[in-house]
């Protein structure tokens, strides 16, 4: 997972509090300029590798190495790494600038450099005019801005990032994260991005290394992992998709025949034959109506259609009680009805297939 | 003022009845402790002819009385300091503990306050003497040639103060770095600080008003004890309070007793409001 050329590589980390392990060989590796986020439910480990890059945890066992150094056993002043953190940690007894301007003190720059590399930060951050402001003075949105723009002041190696957006409302959030992204790209900093907001992770990240149980589960493009997720875990948390269980009963050049109780599926995918397994379609892949073009096809009946603005989701129900979720962004032409019986295709490109866990 | 009732005038607060319940606390604050200390202050300024500043001008012109002053300043200080050099510290053990380790801490700090000032000074007696605790260990470890006793000597009055007044640095400096944010120093960590450039430019800040609160209750307390130096010092050394003491129960003269509390009480109060309004600047910053 890691090569010679990764900025930052972090390998065979391992963390346990007490009797809990929360990271298990985790190995991760992150490119120059690069922008990766980790994403996971809360508990699955995240935050805890957050803190053993910045140096805040040190590794039961593994290393971290930074631009080709060994920082593992580096303490946190001395690694380069700046951090913003999920509730900021702004200094409350200091001005908007002197917040800004602590690290350069810290690293003892000249005092007329310090000055003109706050103005600029705070410029980039848009909060200029806010410099001589106390810290309690500012809403949740300008906080953070300062918290950026405090980390990026002393251009670090990597920026670390712990759910920077969780306490903004949905509207500035949004704004927030295209602010960050742009100002992130313009420094060319290589930035590590923890959140549990799925949406969040694939509208920033270059790839996206997704976690579970102290483990990356997947480490793609926010493409592949919507579209190809490698785990049933993954499936779940990313994204919607419908499920249904079958059997393997054919395989051959990667396509795989489920059989289902409404009738064979055809899927992308190596399994064993006679294996459990389930295929995966995600809600706006499916088609209404038969369609010669798309392998797989089946019959539902609707069960309620929920408007959403740019799109409607439909529920249906299936055979045996299965159940099937659509979106659509083209309404049909005359409104369904529920009860209306109608037949649902999608292409076997598109139709994911995992093995049936044994646990959980 | 908001636009919307800009020009009106703000209407006034009704009054609160619920301020009544503090009725009795004032009433018998203000006659069991307000009109008579009133009234001792009152005495320091009626001579037989009525109004008059002699006692307040002949207080000052003795240099007995600045001595006794400079004793009172000086011992109330050193305790301060001794206080807060032990207490600070402790604050943060006390504030960080977790478990069982902070419930010992706690009750260490808490119970010795259940314990009579009388009780812990006769203790000091003993600990202090020619041939108590100190003195032979400090023998016992080569670090002094012979016994030396500490009882009856400035050293051992801060000493024993300190002991008495020490849980009133500690809790005020707890209760602000328990309400520390802990992200803060790693914030400070991560920006490249180093921990003494964290505990200059943040930990130390953020921490005074507590440590100005206990120093005042320490210092305020030390200025005005009685029974303390009566029993770790004695006669030979005097300060406001014993001078004050003396001046009523030995030597009956109550003109000098009442100008010796006027004395102190501008004193105490002087520092009390004095502190108290720095710590307000600081807590504004913090």
């Amino acid at each position: 997972m890691t090569d010679a050329t990764d900025f930052l590589s972090i390998s065979e980390a391992e963390k346990s509090f007490a009797a809990t392990r929360v990271l298990t060989r985790v190995n991760l590796g992150v490119k120059r300029g690069e922008f990766v986020s980790l994403l996971g439910p809360s508990g699955c480990g995240k935050t805890t590798l957050l803190r053993i890059v910045a140096g805040l945890l040190s590794p039961d066992a593994g290393s971290v190495r930074l631009d080709g150094v060994d920082i593992t056993d580096r303490p946190p002043h001395h690694r380069d790494v700046g951090v913003v953190f999920q509730n900021y940690a702004l200094f409350p007894h200091l001005t908007v600038a002197e917040n800004v301007a602590f690290g350069l003190e810290a690293r003892r720059a000249p005092r007329n450099e310090t000055q003109a590399t706050v103005e600029r930060f705070l410029d980039l951050v848009h909060m200029r005019d806010f410099a001589i402001r106390s810290i309690k003075a500012l809403s949740g949105g300008q906080q953070q801005r300062v918290a950026v723009a405090r980390a990026l002041a002393v251009r670090p190696k990597l920026l670390l990032l712990d759910e920077p957006f969780s306490a903004l409302d949905r509207k500035l959030r949004e704004t927030m994260q295209i602010e960050l992204k742009r100002l992130l790209r313009e420094l060319s900093t290589t930035a590590v991005f923890v959140t549990h907001d799925q949406d969040e992770a694939l509208m920033m990240s270059d790839r996206i290394a997704v976690m579970n149980r102290g483990g990356i589960e997947q480490l793609a493009d926010p493409a592949t992992i919507y579209l190809r997720p490698a785990t049933a875990f993954v499936l779940g948390f990313v994204g919607l998709s419908t499920r249904l269980a079958g059997s393997i009963t054919a395989a051959s050049d990667g396509q795989i025949v489920v059989a289902t109780t409404h009738g064979p599926i055809r899927a992308i995918g190596t399994l064993p034959i006679g294996s459990a397994a389930f295929i995966a379609v995600r809600p706006e892949r499916m088609s209404i109506g038969s369609a010669t073009t798309k392998e797989n096809s089946i019959d539902v009946r609707l069960r309620d259609a929920v408007f959403q603005g740019s799109k409607v989701q439909l529920h249906f129900d299936a055979a045996e009680g299965d159940q099937i979720m659509v979106e659509t962004t083209q309404l049909p032409e005359t409104p369904l009805e529920p009860g209306t019986q109608i037949a649902l295709s999608f292409a076997a490109t598109d139709t994911m297939v995992f093995p049936t866990e044994s646990t959980s | 003022m908001t636009p919307t009732n800009a020009g009106t005038v703000p209407r006034r607060r009704p009054f609160d009845p619920v301020a009544f319940l503090a009725v009795p606390a004032i009433a018998y604050l203000l006659f069991v402790y307000a009109l008579p200390l009133l009234w001792l202050l009152v005495r320091s300024v009626i001579g037989p002819k009525g109004f008059t500043l002699e006692p307040i001008a002949s207080f000052f012109a003795d240099p007995f009385n600045w001595r006794v002053m400079a004793n009172t300043l000086k011992i109330a200080g050193l305790v301060a300091l001794v206080c807060l050099l032990v207490g600070y510290p402790t604050a943060f053990a006390l504030a960080w503990a977790r478990g069982w380790v902070q419930v010992v801490l706690l009750a260490a700090i808490i119970l010795p306050l259940s314990i009579g000032v009388v009780v812990k000074a006769f203790a000091w007696q003993i600990v202090l003497r020619r041939d108590g605790i100190v003195s032979s260990t400090m023998v016992g470890l080569g670090l002094w040639d012979e016994p030396v006793r500490l009882l009856f000597t400035e050293t051992g009055l801060v000493l024993g103060a300190a002991n008495v007044f020490l849980p009133f640095m500690i809790l005020p400096v707890y209760s602000v770095v328990k309400l520390m944010d802990l992200r803060l120093n790693e914030a400070g960590a991560t920006l490249g600080a180093t921990p003494f450039y964290r505990f200059r430019r943040i930990t130390l800040p953020l921490t005074l008003p507590g440590v100005v609160t206990g120093t005042v209750f320490v210092f305020s307390l030390s200025v005005s004890m009685f029974v303390i130096p009566s029993l770790l010092i004695g006669d030979r050394f005097q300060t406001l309070a014993t001078l004050m003491g003396r001046s009523f129960l030995l030597m009956r003269n109550e003109q000098l007793g009442s100008t010796t509390a006027a004395v102190l009480l501008v004193l105490a109060v002087s520092i009390v409001v004095g502190s108290g309004t720095l710590a307000r600047r600081l807590g504004d910053n913090a």
